[in-house]
């Protein structure tokens, strides 16, 4: 089956989203044309990370084959309000408005909504010229807040133009050609339990497929146990030389737990580097392609 | 090793990035200052599983639970605490979590004229979504909670673990938001004011562009708006009031922000724009925690000095090289941290456990290791 042409990456805060999203977009970039949006525009980890500080909300390109963008709610929703709005006039007349403002915000998800209805749309417009999109995304909780939205619109929309939209963003979280879930992960426990409840709760609850869990700083082996077993009149070094063996080790379970839950884990090498800059996220990103094909 | 002293501190409030240990932290500080004597309340918002077995609570209960000590005294009896170290029997720790929907309704509750009228509005559709989504909403809740719990004149020390909001802001500033709202004038104008000519042009104008958007939308905002309104109606002088008292609470001399975060890359530049925002907000900084930082590295000259196998001595120094790289990292991060740190504010160091926090000593064992960078 051919990689989703959306791919949205997602996992507990702090195990590396932004620099695993650049990473992909990478990989993915020394194939064909891929765009990296990102959902926090404020923050733009992900493009910091290319070298590119986003600061509109056109896209910038960082290779040839690599295009940033930050997406924004509130363009969002300008431009959603001139698309149901065909008259120009009555739609700004509405934006501006003071009411229409408050009332908005305080709809809870309409911006939500329309960011997935944004990135259902990117994927349509990606397969037509054969490019790929990489999301960086929010962490776990946010983000099956997020992706559950469409569903509440249908709550509080029972017809209407919102409804219909919300059944295209449905349909399209589901049709794992055009999205799918990379969840990003570090060697412990609550991570890797994050990820798995998260996949699970894709599934079970949205339908929405988990391509892979990118495990993520996982060290390149060093000592064997026997060596390790050496160490012992060296007490701190073996404590430093034993935390890498055994975070790796952590790592190899994990790989046995998603697949277990039907998910393929893949590998990124902690770098044992003094800066995490473009050049590691590229990295990084050429041993993800030679992966990538097997996804 | 100079130790973080909260002793002139009455209300700690714990702020950062998602993912950096804010509860963990939140907590470790709680149980500290309740193992040297003083009544503390600890606040979470949303712990891990195993935070919430360590601290004696479970997923469904939110209301206060009195932590048992005497192990955790036991033990800080028992070590070698030479700074700071001291126990007393005095103090009690009560944990709670927040759930900010119950606190929504209880506090409409007591805010409504009526119960007829509070169930009115806990019915409303707005009001449910408000309730459970609005992501102000949990940030305003846990300021409610706040006011009640600084209300209790036995509480010496409250510790509160914030929502993982994206900005500090968000949080500091929900009670004015949430209050900007309800008192909108153009939101009061689409209410129905019985007795009263209610027209006029603003009126008018925000009514039509409701009414078109529900057309187009298929939504019914105009009529949930009205009612939301129309019920609030006489509540908002109860809100306006606490939020007033919040905003003082926060800025008192006894308040203290403390900002946490992790030596990441990216999570620095977040707690550099946690600290502006801050302030912005005109609240003073009290100290920043990294938490999970590295450990001192073993001395190099050990391996040149052990009687091993060269192969053995070669992967030491390929492991130690590894590591250091990894510290000078992290060292670079402090220094991006002490720029941006605001005048009078102190920058601690939580360093990391060899596994993830899971018991009430792992707690207390952080809270010990808190240091001075």
């Amino acid at each position: 089956m051919a990689l989703a042409r959306l791919l949205f990456v997602t996992g507990k805060g702090g195990t590396g989203k932004s620099t695993v999203a650049a990473a992909v977009a990478h990989a993915l970039s020394l194939e064909r044309p891929t765009l990296l949006a990102d959902l926090d525009p404020r923050l733009s980890a992900a493009a910091m990370l290319l070298g590119a500080p986003l600061s509109g909300a056109a896209p910038v390109r960082v290779a040839a084959n690599l295009e940033v963008i930050a997406l924004n709610a509130r363009a969002e929703l300008e431009a959603f309000m001139r698309r149901i709005v065909p008259v120009a006039a009555i739609s700004r007349r509405m934006l501006k408005s003071r009411t229409f403002g408050y009332v908005t915000a305080a709809l809870p998800g309409l911006e939500a909504f329309l960011m997935l209805e944004r990135l259902r749309i990117m994927a349509g417009d990606a397969a037509l010229e054969d490019r790929r999109v990489v999301v960086d995304g929010p962490a776990s909780g946010t983000a099956l807040e997020l992706l559950s939205v469409a569903r509440g619109v249908k709550g509080i929309a029972p017809a209407g133009a919102l409804n219909r939209i919300a059944h295209s963003v449905e349909s399209f979280l589901r049709d794992p050609e055009r999205f799918g879930v990379i969840l990003t992960v570090t060697p412990e426990e609550l991570a890797i339990r994050e990820a798995l409840e998260l996949a699970a709760a894709l599934r079970e609850h949205l339908g929405i497929a988990t391509v892979a869990a990118v495990m993520n700083r996982v060290p390149t082996p060093l000592f064997s146990r026997a060596e390790l077993d050496a160490l012992k009149p060296l007490p701190a070094h073996r404590h430093l030389a034993e935390r890498r063996e055994h975070t790796r080790a952590a790592a190899r379970r994990a790989r046995r737990v998603f697949s277990h839950a039907g998910i393929r884990m893949l590998d990124l090498a902690m770098l044992y580097r003094p800066t995490m800059s473009r050049a590691e996220v590229e990295e990084l990103g050429v041993t993800l392609a030679a992966e990538m094909p097997t996804l | 090793m100079k130790r973080l002293d909260l002793g002139a501190i009455r209300l700690a409030i714990c702020l950062g990035p998602g993912g950096v240990g804010k509860t963990t932290i939140s907590a470790a500080l709680a149980l500290g200052a309740a193992v040297s004597g003083r009544s503390v309340d600890v606040m979470t918002v949303d712990p891990a599983p195993r935070l919430l077995d360590a601290l004696g609570l479970n997923a469904r209960v939110s209301e206060p639970h009195d932590v048992d000590l005497r192990g955790v005294r036991a033990a800080a009896r028992d070590g070698d605490e030479p700074d700071g170290g001291k126990t007393s029997a005095r103090g009690r720790l009560r944990a709670m979590r927040l759930e900010p929907r119950e606190t929504f309704d209880a506090i409409v509750r007591r805010h409504a004229p009526s119960p007829a009228a509070a169930e009115a509005i806990i019915a409303g559709r707005i009001y449910r979504s408000l309730a459970g989504a609005f992501a102000g909403v949990a940030d305003y809740m846990a300021m409610e909670k706040l006011l009640e719990l600084t209300a209790e004149p036995a509480t010496e020390f409250i510790v509160l673990d914030t929502p993982p909001a994206s900005e500090a802001i968000d949080f500091l500033d929900a009670p004015r938001r949430l209050l900007a709202l309800l008192d909108s004038r153009a939101v009061s104008l689409l209410a129905p004011r019985p007795g009263r000519f209610s027209g006029g042009v603003v009126d008018m104008a925000a009514r039509a562009v409701l009414a078109a958007f529900d057309r187009v939308t298929g939504l019914k905002l105009l009529g949930d708006v009205q009612a939301f309104v129309k019920n609030f109606e006489g509540m908002y002088e109860g809100f306006a009031e606490r939020a007033r008292r919040a905003a003082a609470m926060l800025r008192a001399e006894s308040t203290a922000a403390i900002v946490v975060t992790t030596a990441e890359t990216g999570r620095i530049a977040q707690a550099g724009d946690f600290i502006a925002a801050l302030g912005r907000a005109d609240l003073r900084v009290h100290s920043v925690i990294v938490n999970r930082t590295m450990r001192e590295l073993p001395d190099g000259l050990e391996i040149e000095r052990a009687k091993m196998p060269a192969a053995l001595k070669r992967k030491l120094r390929q492991n130690l090289t590894d590591y250091a790289a990894l510290k000078t990292r992290e060292a670079i991060s402090f220094d991006a941290l002490r720029a941006a740190m605001p005048s009078g504010a102190t920058l601690l160091l939580a360093p990391e456990l060899d596994h993830e926090p899971r018991t009430l000593s792992d707690l207390a064992q952080i809270g010990a290791q808190i240091h001075r960078a």
